[in-house]
């Protein structure tokens, strides 16, 4: 902590002064204080074990996820994307494990996966084009709790409430479903861009590498 | 030989009896049951009668061309409405307190501050004490950041935050302080006055802010001030967090909403009482006087609008003049609705109070007469208006296994509660009362916030679960059931209604606890409220106590709950109380239908 404080000190006091340069924020505005992380660092640190403690929810993510892919079609950040599941998940008072599954692409698979290793029996999976499920471990792969194909519709604050309904599925609460958007237009408009994001993530599926529980920090 | 058919007309579902007689001998052939098309006593029933008859001769194997003759209640002529009218609302000025109750708050204890937004930290010189509050812009990431960074400089007591973010802020805290998020309209929090956040243990609520004194303490207020401070504290009883925002004139506001007087008019005397005394004092009123004659509302008021509703209604039914309309019974009940509070900063709602009515009407006997001759016309079968609804339940009750009389019955339908007595001689003694389980219906509909009548009535006649696993659920009296196949996925996790085709979810942010409440209180302010309240009318002596056996009969009395909640509470009277078994199969159903076959076979002798 020490050697952090002079530094931090001074983003503090940076984000301040920008904050009284307009003295008080216009909440109409949506405008969001530079984001003071920009990164994630991702570590495999070895075979995924099944968990045991009912009070986590597994995240898996797709073989590209945040390394050969780092944004969703819609361009928003993978870290971004993590963090905001995370911090639903943990404002609900859980634990999570985040864990990269190889053996298939398919968004229902790499969530069954997860739900399977997962304490509670609950896993959410994640697509590098950011399409999400959440899964269960008793029902079948292509079967979900909820499920959200339209990647091109999901937001930040979606992802936030994906994580908060995945933890209240774990903790036994009956949530309502999360409110997904739903556009005509956007199978048109990005099936292309979708198909060839789904192409390159399947290039780097492994069937014969297990799922590998990783390590994410963020900076 | 003669083949017959009785029809009882009720206010959800038409009954047909079908029967053969010879040598005054009575052979039931067949029932049926549908659901009443239109209003009682109005001529869209004849669509569901028709069809009624055509179903049960069908089970019987005979058409409409064997039929010789139809019997018809005289449709105990009520009719009953139901309205429901709020009496108080809470308002809060100035912002003075915020207790919407977020799921997930952050830390745990009270904490007492001046309010300040989190940017104008770095301006602060004193050493007060601050509850600092963080608009949407901040992440919970910086928001903790900055609170660590200015800990050590300015005591920082707790924390104020829009986004639901308090327990993620709270982990990031070297320090840990109360935060109370999800407050909607951040910006309207008043700033630089004092206040108090509190925030209890997972599972506890707040005890401090709930209590007046505690209140009086924090903020050092005399007993003046302290009493004015109750309606806060008695806002905030229950919830897991708090905060009171001490403003100059900042208050709590309970408002009674003026909603005018009902009058009771008898021949002899008028009761005049005000709907917002409560469901209480009104009953008092109408059960002081014998024979009600109308029931008016002051005009111009809320009340008046109710009852005057019901009279349009009716009105538009029966083709009669409103002014020729006569509310002959009320039954009132006291509610709840949950209502969005006025001037909350974070949408909160409070459960308002509110009474609920059932009305009664007299329709006309003529509407029977109406149907029975267009459906004679239409199907060229004789149509009798036979006896008196009450007499007929009667005479279908006695078919019931061990009766005899004297014998009370009590019908429990959709529109109204009727009671009659028969003693040894056979002389049969009726009362009809408004409130039944339409009143039911609307009473969970309002108390559970729901918009779909439909999910209410479905909730009034069906057991609840909760989906524990993909592999068993957990019914409501905490029994477990196991399945051998996964159940659908999307039942899991949810409060289901187990109805007859499957579980049904409930896609409501309700626990099953709180629905299992609602529901048994609302059945049990009408039915027994309803049961002693009829059963005392019709009793010799005006005594419950005088009246030994009770069946019971009608479409509620096939619910799941409803008997066993009234025999309990007839148990207290020493009254035996039981559910029909009309000729020893049909249940409680169709008691006036087989009534009305005996008494034609009886006549025809």
């Amino acid at each position: 902590m020490a050697i952090d404080e002079k530094l931090l000190r001074n983003i503090v006091e940076e984000v301040l002064k920008e904050m009284n340069l307009d003295n008080t924020i216009d909440s109409n505005k949506k405008e969001f204080i530079p984001e003071e992380i920009s990164n994630m660092e991702i570590k495999e640190i070895g075979d995924v074990k099944k968990g045991t403690l009912p009070n986590e929810v597994v995240i898996g993510v797709a073989p590209a996820f945040g390394v050969h892919q780092t944004k969703t079609i819609t361009g928003i950040p993978h870290y971004k994307v993590l963090r905001e599941i995370i911090a639903g998940i943990e404002e609900e008072g859980l634990n999570y494990r985040i864990i990269r599954v190889y053996r298939s692409s398919d968004v229902a698979f790499v969530a069954h996966d997860s739900a399977k290793l997962s304490g509670s029996g609950i896993g959410i999976g994640i697509q590098s084009k950011g399409t999400t499920v959440i899964h269960q471990k008793d029902l079948f792969p292509l079967s979900n709790l909820e499920l959200f194909p339209q990647a091109p519709l999901l937001d930040l604050e979606t992802f936030r409430e994906i994580g908060r309904n995945a933890a209240k599925y774990a903790k036994g609460e009956s949530p309502n479903p999360v409110p997904v958007r739903n556009d005509q237009m956007a199978r048109p408009k990005y099936q292309a861009i979708a198909a060839l994001l789904h192409i390159k993530e399947t290039q780097y599926v492994d069937g014969n590498k297990k799922p590998q529980e990783l390590n994410v920090e963020f900076k | 030989m003669e083949i017959i058919a009785g029809v009882d007309i009720g206010n959800a579902s038409t009954e047909v009896a079908l029967a053969r007689a010879y040598d005054g001998k009575v052979e039931f052939l067949s029932s049926n049951i549908v659901s009443t098309t239109g209003i009682k006593g109005t001529k869209q029933n004849i669509n569901g009668l028709f069809k009624s008859i055509t179903e049960a001769l069908k089970k019987a194997g005979l058409t409409v061309e064997d039929l010789n003759k139809i019997g018809i209640n005289e449709a105990a002529p009520v009719i009953g409405d139901v309205a429901m009218e709020t009496i108080t609302e809470t308002i809060i000025t100035e912002s003075t307190m915020i207790g919407h109750n977020p799921s997930t708050p952050g830390g745990v204890g009270i904490g007492v501050g001046e309010t300040i937004r989190i940017e104008k930290l770095s301006e602060i010189k004193d050493n007060k004490d601050y509850i600092v509050v963080i608009p949407p812009e901040v992440s919970f990431n910086l928001a903790a950041k900055i609170i660590n960074f200015y800990q050590s400089k300015v005591n920082i007591r707790g924390a104020i935050v829009k986004n639901d973010d308090g327990v993620l802020i709270n982990n990031r805290l070297d320090k840990k302080i109360p935060i109370v998020d999800e407050v909607e309209l951040i910006d309207k929090v008043p700033i630089g006055m004092l206040s108090a956040v509190e925030v209890a243990e997972v599972g506890g609520t707040v005890e401090v802010l709930s209590n007046p004194y505690g209140i009086a303490t924090v903020f050092n207020l005399n007993s003046d001030e302290a009493k004015q401070v109750v309606p806060i504290a008695r806002a905030l009883i229950g919830n897991r967090s708090a905060v009171v925002i001490k403003t100059p004139k900042g208050d709590v506001k309970e408002r009674r909403i003026p909603a005018g007087c009902i009058e009771v008019i008898s021949f002899k005397k008028k009761a005049k009482i005000n709907v917002d005394e409560g469901a209480e004092m009104i009953m008092s009123a109408i059960n002081s006087i014998d024979s009600i004659e109308d029931i008016k509302g002051e005009p111009g008021t809320n009340a008046g609008g109710m009852l005057e509703k019901v009279r349009q209604v009716m009105s538009n039914l029966t083709e009669q003049h409103p002014k020729a309309i006569k509310i002959q019974d009320l039954l009132a009940v006291d509610t709840f609705i949950p209502q969005k509070v006025k001037g909350g900063l974070a949408n909160e709602f409070f459960l308002e109070n509110a009474v609920g009515v059932a009305a009664m009407v007299k329709s006309d006997k003529l509407q029977m007469e109406m149907i029975a001759k267009e459906l004679s016309t239409k199907i060229g079968v004789e149509v009798k208006v036979g006896g008196v609804e009450a007499d007929m339940a009667i005479k279908g009750a006695l078919t019931t296994p061990g009766t005899n009389k004297p014998l009370a019955i009590l019908d429990m339908g959709a529109g109204s509660t009727d009671a009659s007595v028969i003693d040894k001689n056979g002389e049969i003694k009726s009362i009809h009362l408004a409130g039944a389980g339409d009143m039911v219906t609307l009473l969970i509909k309002t108390e559970l916030g729901l918009e779909d009548l439909e999910l209410a009535e479905d909730i009034k006649r069906h057991p609840l679960a909760k989906v524990e696993s993909l592999f068993h659920i957990r019914h409501e009296d905490g029994s477990v059931e196991f399945f051998e196949k996964p159940l659908k996925p999307e039942i899991f996790s949810k409060v289901v209604l187990l109805k007859k085709g499957g579980m049904i979810p409930i896609e409501e942010n309700l626990s099953l606890e709180k629905i299992i409440s609602v529901r048994r209180t609302s059945k049990e302010k009408v039915f027994v409220t309803n049961a002693i309240r009829a059963l005392r009318k019709v009793s010799p002596t005006n005594n419950l106590r005088d009246i030994e056996f009770v069946v019971m009969v009608g479409g509620s009395a096939l619910d799941f709950e409803i008997p066993q909640l009234i025999t309990d509470a007839l148990s207290h009277y020493n009254v035996v109380a039981g559910r029909a078994n009309i000729r020893g199969i049909e249940g409680p159903r169709n008691a006036v239908a087989t009534g009305l076959v005996l008494s034609m076979v009886e006549k025809d002798e």
